[in-house]
C-alpha cells in the first residue's frame, strides 16, 4: 500500500472548471498530480453512467466540477445536474461506495486558486479512504 | 376485490358497444393460482373474459405507451400514477384514455404464499373482503389478507386512483400513519462495507432476465443502457459488479418516476427485492424536493425541473 | 440392474461418500425456493423439494462461462493468441434431479453434439456426469411430462432412479455408470413389499397428472399455416419479452459470446441468451429480422413445438416441467399455446 497512488477521474465543465485548470497551469500553481481530467461540455451532460464507468475501470475517486449556479453557459444545465448529483451521491453511498470517493464543486474559470484547493482536498480524502473496494470490474468469477 | 368484476364488465361492454373506445385493457383469469394475464378486450364478445381479483399486480400502464388507438384501462391506484407519468412524459395522450378506476385493497404476495406452502401443492386461491383462502391437496387454510399483502401494498398510501373517468366503486379509506421507509432507514444506518455486502447478497441470485425492467411501465427506452454496445456500460455475465451496476442504473432511471407499484418485484423469478433501491430514491426525492411521483398532470418530474435554491450542501 | 435401499438417516453419509469422489450437484433451499447447485457439504442437499426454480442445466451449461483467455500485452510470447481457458472437468454426480430434467439433457445433446460439431464444454461435462434422478411422488399441478414422452418416474437419460418410500429411498441403477453409484450405498436389496410400494407410488403419480396435451398433433400441422396463424397476436399481447421463460427452461440452449477486456488481458465468455430479447437477432447492419415482439414470441413456441419436432423427429423440445408456466410474470402458459396451435382450424391472417 506504501506505493499506492490514488486515481481520480475529474469531469470538468469546458466553460469553467476546465478553464480553471488551464489558468492554474499557466499561473504555475502546484497541485497533487493524481487527477485524470475528462472535459465535458456542461455538468448537465454528466450521465450517471460515466461515474459508474469510472469506478468500473478502477478510479478510486470521482470529482465533478462545473459553473456556479446562474453562470452555466447553457443557462440551466447545472441546475438540472445538481438534482441528479444529489441523488447520484446518495444512491452510490447507499450501495456501499464511501462518501470520500465522490465529490462535486462549482469552480469558475477565474478561480484557479479554488481549483487547487479543491484538487488538494479531493486528493486528501480519497487518499485517506484508500483504493476502491467495490464496483470495479475484475475478471468475473465464473466457471 | 372480485366484487368489482360485474361493474368492470358493464362499463367495458358499454364503452365497446357505443364505440367510445377501440379496446379495453384489463386482466383475464390466469391458468394457475394467483396469476392473471393482462388482456385486451377488443369486442363485446371478449368482455366476459375480463376479470379482477387481488392477483392483478402487473402494472397495466406498461401496455399503454406508443399506442395509437383509444383505450379504456382498468387501473388501480398505482397504475393511475404511472398513467400520469406516461401522459406527462408524452407516451400517451389523456384524451386517448378512458380510465376505469379501481379502489384497490392491495395485491396478494404470491411469492410469500408459495414460500409458506413450499412442498405442498396449492390448487386454488380464493379471497373475500378480509381473508385469503388457500386450497390444495389436503390443504385448506384461511389467512387474513393483511398478512399476505405484497410489501409495497402494505405500505401503500394511494390505494385510490389519482385520475379516472369512472370508478367501479366508492373509494377505499387511505391509511394515515404509514412509515414507508423503515427498511431504508435501517440500511442507511449501516456502514459502507456492510451496505455493500448487504446488497451484494441481495443481488447475487439475479439471473439478468430483465423481467424487473420489462414489467416496469417506466422502462420504454428504444435501446436500454444494458443493450448499448458502443460503449458497453455494463457486462452481460452474472459477475456481481455487472449485476449491481445494472440494478444501480435501472433504479436511477426510475428516480422521481417510480410509483412503488411493485410490478418489478412481482415479476422477478428469483424474488429479488429491488424496490430497496427505488424506494431509497423515492425517500430522497420526498425529502429534498417534496415531490411524489405520478400525482399530478401539472407538475414536471423532479429531474426534469429545478429550483434555484435547491439544496447543495454536498457541493464544494 | 441392481436395486438397493438407502434408509433416510443414512442419506447424509451416502452423500458424504459421493463428495469424496465426485463433484456433487443437488437441490438446495435458497430463501423460499430451491436451486440446483454444486454442494460442498452433505447436509446442503435437500431431497424433500418439489422442483427447483431454475432447471439444472447450469451444471452443464453455466449461465456465464469463460471459454477462452487472451492477452495483447506487448512482448509476451502468447500475445494475440486465444487460448482455451484452463478448467477441470471432474466426474460429477447430479443428485436428485427430476426425470423431466434428465430427459431435457438428451434433447439438448442433439444441439451440442452433432455429426459435424461438438461443443467441447457441454460434451466433456456430460461425459463425466452421472445422473441420479428422483421420481416425483407428487407431481405439481403445472407438470405435464406424461404428454411430452416422459413420466414422473421415467428413466430416460438417467443412470440411477430413486424412489422416495417415506422412511427410505429405493435406488435402481439404470446404466453401468449407475451401478457405480449404487455400489456406494451400503444398503440391502429391497424386499418384495418395498418393491411393490415403489410400483404403487409410480402408478399413483402418473394418475395425478391430469393434463393431457395434444402433442402428437403438432407433427401433422402445416408449418406455414402455424407460422402465419392469426392467433399469435392474442398469445403475445401480455408478453413483456423478459426472457424468464427461456432462462428457467431446461431445454433452452441459446447463448451469446462476449469479449471482456481488462487492460491488456481479456476473456471470451459465453452467457445464456434468449430469443425473447430484441438484440438476440440484431444484425451488425442495424437490421433486425425479429424486431417485433410477436415474431419473438412465435419463435419461442415454434422452435419448441414445431421446428424442433420437424428437424429432429424425437418429439417436442419441451419436457413438461412447467417452470415457464410457474415463472412467467404475465401467465403465458405453454399448455394453452399448445392447445391453440393444435386446434382444428387455425385462424389465419387474411
Ligand atoms: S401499490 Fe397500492 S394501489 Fe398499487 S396495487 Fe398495491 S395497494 Fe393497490
Ligand atoms: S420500478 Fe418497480 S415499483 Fe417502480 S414503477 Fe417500475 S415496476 Fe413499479
Ligand atoms: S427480474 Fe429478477 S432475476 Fe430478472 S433481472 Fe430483474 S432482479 Fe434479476
Ligand atoms: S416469461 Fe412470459 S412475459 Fe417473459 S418472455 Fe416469456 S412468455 Fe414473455
Ligand atoms: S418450455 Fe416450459 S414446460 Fe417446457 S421444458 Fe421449458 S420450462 Fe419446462
Ligand atoms: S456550462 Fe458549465 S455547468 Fe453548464
Amino acid at each position: 500500500m506504501k506505493d499506492w497512488e490514488p486515481k481520480i477521474v475529474a469531469f470538468l465543465c469546458n466553460w469553467c472548471s476546465y478553464g480553471a485548470a488551464d489558468l492554474a497551469g499557466v499561473s504555475r500553481f502546484q497541485y497533487p498530480p493524481y487527477i485524470r481530467v475528462i472535459r465535458i461540455p456542461c455538468t448537465g451532460r454528466l450521465n450517471p453512467k460515466f461515474v459508474l464507468a469510472a469506478f468500473r475501470h478502477g478510479a478510486d475517486g470521482v470529482w465533478i466540477s462545473g459553473c456556479h449556479p446562474g453562470d452555466c453557459h447553457y443557462l440551466e444545465g447545472n441546475y438540472y445536474a445538481r438534482r441528479r448529483f444529489a441523488l447520484l451521491k446518495s444512491l452510490l453511498e447507499y450501495m456501499g461506495i464511501e462518501p470520500e470517493r465522490i465529490h462535486f464543486s462549482w469552480v469558475s474559470s477565474a478561480e484557479a486558486g479554488k481549483f487547487v484547493e479543491v484538487v488538494s482536498e479531493v486528493t486528501e480524502t480519497v487518499k485517506k479512504v484508500g483504493p476502491l473496494k467495490y464496483f470495479m470490474k475484475k475478471r468475473p468469477e465464473v466457471e | 376485490m372480485k366484487e368489482y368484476i360485474p361493474k368492470i364488465r358493464e362499463i367495458a361492454r358499454k364503452l365497446l358497444e357505443e364505440e367510445k373506445v377501440d379496446a379495453v385493457l384489463g386482466f383475464r383469469k390466469g391458468t394457475i393460482p394467483m396469476m392473471n394475464e393482462p388482456f385486451m378486450a377488443r369486442s363485446a364478445s371478449d368482455v366476459d373474459l375480463l376479470y379482477w381479483d387481488s392477483n392483478c399486480g402487473i402494472n397495466l400502464a406498461n401496455y399503454l405507451h406508443k399506442r395509437k388507438e383509444k383505450i379504456a384501462v382498468v387501473a388501480k391506484g398505482c397504475d393511475t400514477r404511472n398513467i400520469v407519468n406516461h401522459i406527462v412524459e408524452n407516451q400517451v395522450k389523456r384524451d386517448q384514455l378512458y380510465i376505469i378506476g379501481i379502489p384497490c385493497r392491495g395485491m396478494i404476495d404470491r411469492r410469500q404464499i408459495l414460500a409458506m406452502f413450499e412442498g405442498r401443492e396449492i390448487e386454488e386461491v380464493d379471497e373475500d373482503a378480509e381473508n385469503v383462502i388457500i386450497k390444495g391437496d389436503g390443504l385448506s387454510e384461511t389467512i387474513p389478507r393483511v398478512e399476505v399483502l405484497q410489501e409495497n401494498c402494505s405500505i401503500c398510501i394511494h390505494h385510490n386512483p389519482v385520475i379516472y373517468d369512472e370508478m367501479v366503486d366508492e373509494p377505499v379509506e387511505e391509511p394515515d400513519h404509514v412509515d414507508r421507509y423503515d427498511d431504508i432507514k435501517a440500511i442507511e444506518e449501516m456502514d459502507p462495507e456492510e451496505r455493500y455486502q448487504y446488497f451484494r447478497d441481495i443481488f447475487s441470485p439475479c439471473i439478468r432476465c430483465y423481467a424487473c425492467r420489462n414489467s416496469c411501465p417506466l422502462c420504454y427506452c428504444p435501446t436500454c443502457f444494458v443493450d448499448e454496445s458502443r460503449p458497453q456500460w455494463v457486462g452481460k455475465s452474472i459477475d456481481i459488479t455487472d449485476v449491481m451496476t445494472f440494478h444501480f442504473l435501472r433504479a436511477f432511471h426510475c428516480a422521481g418516476r417510480c410509483t412503488d407499484c411493485g410490478s418489478c418485484e412481482r415479476a422477478c423469478p428469483v424474488g429479488i427485492p429491488m424496490r430497496l433501491l427505488t424506494k431509497k430514491l423515492e425517500k430522497d426525492i420526498r425529502e429534498l424536493y417534496g415531490y411524489e411521483a405520478g400525482m399530478s398532470l401539472d407538475e414536471r418530474p423532479p429531474l426534469d425541473t429545478y429550483r434555484p435554491d435547491d439544496p447543495e450542501f454536498f457541493i464544494k | 440392474m441392481s436395486e438397493v435401499i438407502i434408509p433416510k438417516d443414512e442419506l447424509a453419509s451416502f452423500v458424504g461418500r459421493l463428495l469424496e469422489s465426485y463433484e456433487v450437484f443437488a437441490p438446495v433451499a435458497r430463501g423460499g425456493m430451491y436451486l440446483f447447485e454444486r454442494i460442498s457439504a452433505a447436509d446442503e442437499a435437500d431431497l424433500s423439494y418439489k422442483n427447483t426454480r431454475l432447471s439444472p442445466k447450469g451444471a452443464f451449461l453455466p449461465q456465464s462461462e469463460r471459454m477462452f483467455e487472451f492477452t495483447v500485452a506487448p512482448g509476451k510470447e502468447e500475445s494475440g493468441i486465444l487460448k482455451e481457458a484452463p478448467k477441470e472437468f471432474r466426474e460429477r454426480v447430479l443428485l436428485g434431479l427430476r426425470p423431466c430434467d434428465a430427459q431435457a439433457f438428451k434433447l439438448v445433446d442433439v444441439n451440442f453434439i452433432t455429426k459435424e460439431y461438438t461443443d467441447p464444454w457441454w460434451a466433456r461435462r456430460r461425459e463425466k456426469a452421472i445422473l441420479v434422478g428422483l421420481g416425483c411422488n407428487e407431481p405439481r399441478s403445472t407438470c405435464f411430462c406424461t404428454s411430452t414422452g416422459g413420466g414422473p418416474f421415467s428413466e430416460k437419460g438417467l443412470d440411477v432412479l430413486l424412489y422416495d418410500l417415506g422412511e427410505s429411498f429405493l435406488a435402481r441403477a439404470v446404466t453401468e455408470k449407475g451401478e457405480q453409484i449404487v455400489s456406494f450405498c451400503s444398503g440391502k436389496a429391497p424386499g418384495e413389499s418395498l418393491k411393490s410400494k415403489a410400483r404403487e407410488l409410480e402408478a399413483a403419480a402418473r394418475a395425478k397428472i391430469r393434463k393431457s396435451l395434444p402433442v402428437d398433433k403438432l407433427k401433422e400441422k402445416d408449418l406455414l399455416e402455424l407460422f402465419n396463424g392469426k392467433f399469435w397476436e392474442k398469445i403475445e399481447f401480455a408478453c413483456i419479452n423478459c426472457g424468464t421463460c427461456t432462462f428457467v427452461c431446461p431445454t433452452c440452449w441459446c447463448f451469446d459470446i462476449q469479449d471482456e477486456v481488462y487492460k491488456n488481458d481479456g476473456d471470451r465468455l459465453r452467457n445464456w441468451d434468449s430469443c425473447m430479447f430484441p438484440i438476440f437477432t440484431l444484425h451488425g447492419s442495424g437490421h433486425n429480422p425479429r424486431a417485433q415482439k410477436v415474431q419473438r414470441v412465435r419463435q419461442r413456441f415454434m422452435h419448441k413445438l414445431k421446428y424442433y419436432v420437424d428437424k429432429y423427429g424425437n418429439g417436442v423440445a419441451c419436457v413438461g416441467c412447467g417452470r415457464c408456466v410457474v415463472s412467467c410474470p404475465v401467465n403465458i402458459d405453454i399448455r394453452r399455446v399448445m392447445e391453440v396451435m393444435t386446434a382444428e382450424v387455425c385462424e389465419r391472417e387474411e
